[in-house]
């Protein structure tokens, strides 16, 4: 009894672990977790991008929720997936930031990277009436004034806050940072006066700079933004750094190369769609592919930059 | 003031072409069936359904999502009042009093008070929306960090002892409630705290899966302890001519529904659990107003009258900072906010200058839509008050199912549901020691909360405790806290030489 039902199990895994091959892949529709509740931007973004990809790839593509644990629960069952191109994870910057806070079970080299779709520049607001004209005001009062300025987050640990902390270590300054549970939340109270400044990235904040009420201190990114064009970067005012967010697209390590060359293909064509480069504009946020190769060695870099940030923060 | 009706009638011809009427019905089809089960709620429902409006034009897409939301707190209280089981977190409070009248076979009017009471809160609602927009959104704004906490504290206080049973068990499940909130990541420190490992408690304990397992599954448990007899024999039948509540219930409720769609407004413009606390205390305000107090808890209609205009009303002034200040103060807003987002549309200071057509366009499209809810429910009711003719034995699994599938839904999480029926348990067994369940939701909601405005107030004023004294809004508050405290004591003490302190409020009856 016992032989024959090993039988059929040793049967059951050998049948279907045999390798799938891209000449007929997909099948059947293709899955998408998101480690994060509906309606944020990753969410947003890949929804947009997934109804788009199904052309290409002559199968839907389901956006499956997965929220908890700041990303942790849906990197988990990412990890987990069956390594066949079915089941996608939508491989975010908190990927190499959230196995250096805590004890997860997985690391960004239990992906396989597909490609990156977007990376939207960190930047920090103040409000219209600040007493800082420009950057170089608000580090000299950060200088003679260290911890005194408030720094909004969207939580504590999470990219918007690390980015403030390596800014604080590239200007030479200290600030009193303070984390909000969310982006809007944060936003809310630098309008409302509670807080000197907030970290964000588009497209937080984005209404308020339009309508004057905010404007941005600092913008850590290597282009100017295409809709605020007279706003300088950090560098072109003498701090050398630059930090982003960026999302893209991973499968389970141990899927087949043909099948990742395949959901590359397909998801490039949907990113260069008029439909989709529309959408993206009506949400300002920064289209920048990459392929798999070059997505995967930006993750390595990010992993040792944010490893090594949170070691000197835990200290 | 004038501009704004002017601006208002060209919404209503936006909204009353005959596309526009069609989204608005389906909206509020589909936020009615989204409400009625269980679990899933109006985030998740709006998520669905965003990428079906990528054809649609702005206008008629936000007409569809906005009318999800609103939909959703009129179909919450169905499945509350008929089986103990809240629908959302809006409408945990709509068991205690809803589940009683439907088991003295009143379900009818129960039913159709709530969609009536939601269709006079919307109403009014859109109205404060129209004229207040601007100077409310500036308003909500002056709450910071430490008015934040000194609120949460008030609300924790004055809120906890809701049911009024007895204050001293209040208080402990509150406290349950509070020490379960802090399961999860610190929200400062982003440190695991009390997860023992586990991947799936570091985002703490879904407090749906606390509320259906309480309320639903605990209410399961404690009728599969009666005999077979007991059971069946108290199925209460509706009559036809009870189905609709009488011109007694309408007069009892009608201030209780401008009361609670008042607090309702009020309680909304604040950031976070909105709706949650603006129903437990327009519960609150009907049960101190009230000439019966004694009837609360066993089926007072004002009870269910009050809150369920009070969800409505929070709902409504939700869309005040989203199109005012563009920015989400509630979950819910939050994706309308994404759906407006991907729409071209930006939320905010610029919107009513810039898409007037969609702005007033959604507020008219809003009114209609609460009118086509209340037409749509109000036949509902003798179909869902006849659920309760099924016999217990079948009824009682089937709800179950439902609470298990409606959970599942919520974060596709099947720890979820290991939670739920945990607490299906604790509740049965609290049930027994008159413990109840609604003190422990409210410190699951305000306790994490809490802690963040502490903790960020603190960190703002470097340690210094002075900053909640210093700032007027977060005294007063801190001040009417103190009150509600010390004023019972003070009485008991001039009480008690005279009477010998034995008679402190009504008796409890049974």
């Amino acid at each position: 009894m016992l032989k024959r039902l090993s039988a059929i199990l040793f049967v059951f895994f050998v049948a279907g672990s045999i390798p799938v091959h891209a000449a007929d892949f997909p099948t059947k529709e293709v899955q998408v977790i998101i480690p994060w509740a509906a309606g944020g931007a990753t969410d947003l973004i890949f929804r947009a991008l997934g109804a788009t990809a199904g052309k290409y790839l002559n199968k839907a593509v389901v956006v499956v929720n997965r929220p908890g644990g700041g990303g942790a629960v849906g990197y988990t069952d990412g990890m987990k997936a069956k390594p066949d191109g079915y089941m996608l994870t939508a491989a975010v910057t908190p990927l190499c930031i959230l196995p250096h806070q805590t004890a997860t079970a997985f690391t960004y080299k239990d992906f396989e990277p597909i490609l990156n779709v977007v990376s939207d520049p960190s930047m920090l607001l103040v409000r219209s009436d600040a007493p800082w004209k420009d950057l170089r005001e608000f580090v000299d009062y950060a200088k003679k004034n260290p911890d005194m300025i408030t720094v909004g987050n969207s939580g504590a640990g999470g990219g918007v806050h690390l980015v403030a902390l390596a800014f604080e270590n590239a200007a030479g300054i200290k600030l009193n940072h303070i984390p909000f549970s969310g982006g809007g939340p944060s936003v809310t109270a630098l309008l409302g006066g509670h807080v000197n400044a907030v970290s964000v990235t588009p497209p937080e904040g984005i209404p308020q700079i339009k309508a004057g009420q905010l404007k941005i201190m600092a913008l850590f990114a290597d282009k100017r933004l295409a809709m605020f064009p007279d706003v300088p970067t950090v560098k072109d005012q003498g701090i050398n750094f630059s930090m982003g967010m960026w999302r893209g697209l991973a499968a389970p390590k141990g899927t087949p190369q043909d099948v990742i060359r395949k959901l590359n293909e397909s998801f490039k064509k949907a990113m260069d769609d008029p439909e989709f480069q529309a959408k993206a504009k009506e949400m300002s946020v920064i289209l920048s592919y990459l392929g798999s190769k070059d997505f995967g060695a930006l993750m390595a870099k990010d992993d040792e930059f944010f490893g090594k940030l949170i070691k000197e923060m835990k200290k | 003031m004038l501009e704004s009706l002017q601006q208002l009638a060209g919404g209503f011809g936006i909204a009353t072409t005959l596309p526009n009427l069609f989204y608005c019905l389906t909206g509020a089809i589909v936020g009615t069936l989204i409400g009625v089960l269980p679990g899933i709620g109006p985030i998740a429902g709006i998520a669905l359904l965003i990428p079906a409006t990528f054809s649609l034009n702005p206008t008629s897409a936000i007409i569809m999502l906005a009318g999800i939301y609103y939909g959703a707190m009129y179909g919450g209280s169905t499945t509350s009042i008929l089986l103990n089981v809240p629908g959302e977190t809006a409408s945990v409070i709509t068991c205690i009093d809803g589940y009683r009248m439907a088991q003295k076979g009143r379900a009818g009017p129960a039913l159709a008070i709530c969609a009536i009471g939601s269709f006079i809160a919307g109403s009014i609602g859109l109205l404060g929306l129209v004229a207040f927009a601007p100077p409310l959104a500036r308003a909500a704004l002056a709450f910071g960090p430490a008015e934040y906490f000194s609120l949460m504290v008030f609300g924790f206080i004055v809120l906890s002892n809701v049911t009024g049973a007895s204050l001293l068990k209040s208080l402990m499940m509150a406290l349950i409630g509070l020490i379960i909130g802090t399961i999860g990541l610190d929200p400062v420190k982003g440190d695991a705290r009390f997860t023992f490992g586990s991947m799936s408690l570091l985002s703490g304990i879904e407090f749906v899966a606390v509320a259906i397992g309480l309320f639903g599954i605990g209410e399961v448990l404690s009728n599969v302890e009666k005999t077979a007899v007991l059971l069946d024999g108290k199925v209460l039948v509706p009559r036809l001519r009870e189905l609709f509540p009488s011109l007694e219930d309408l007069r009892k409720s009608i201030k209780a529904m401008l009361r609670g769609t008042l607090i309702g407004f009020g309680v909304g413009l604040v950031p976070g659990p909105a709706p949650v606390i603006a129903t437990y205390a327009a519960y609150m305000a009907e049960k101190r107003i009230s000439k019966h107090p004694e009837e609360f808890g066993q089926g007072a209609i004002e009870g269910v009258a009050g809150p369920e205009s009070a969800n409505n009303a929070a709902c409504q002034a939700a869309f005040i900072p989203l199109f005012v200040l563009g920015i989400p103060f509630a979950p819910p807003t939050a994706i309308l906010l994404g759906a407006l987002l991907i729409h071209g549309v930006t939320p905010g200071p610029m919107m009513i200058k810039e898409s007037p057509e969609l702005f007033w366009g959604v507020i008219a499209s809003m009114y209609i839509g609460n009118f086509i809810l209340l037409l749509l429910n109000l036949p509902f009711v003798p179909l869902f008050a006849n659920i309760l003719r099924i016999q217990k034995r079948i009824l009682l699994p089937l709800v179950i199912l439902f609470c298990i599938t409606g959970m599942y839904s919520v974060n596709n999480s099947v720890f979820d549901i290991w939670v739920m029926l945990l607490f299906g348990g604790i509740g049965f067994m609290a049930g027994k020691g008159k413990f109840e369940g609604a003190p422990l939701l409210l410190g699951l909601v305000l306790g994490p909360r809490m802690e963040v405005a502490f903790r960020q107030s603190l960190m703002i004023s470097h340690g210094d405790f002075s900053t909640f004294a210093d700032r007027p809004i977060s005294l007063a508050f801190l001040l009417a806290t103190a009150l509600f405290l010390i004023i019972p004591i003070f009485r008991l003490g001039l009480k008690r030489p005279g009477k010998g302190g034995a008679s402190k409020g009504p008796a409890p009856t049974n």
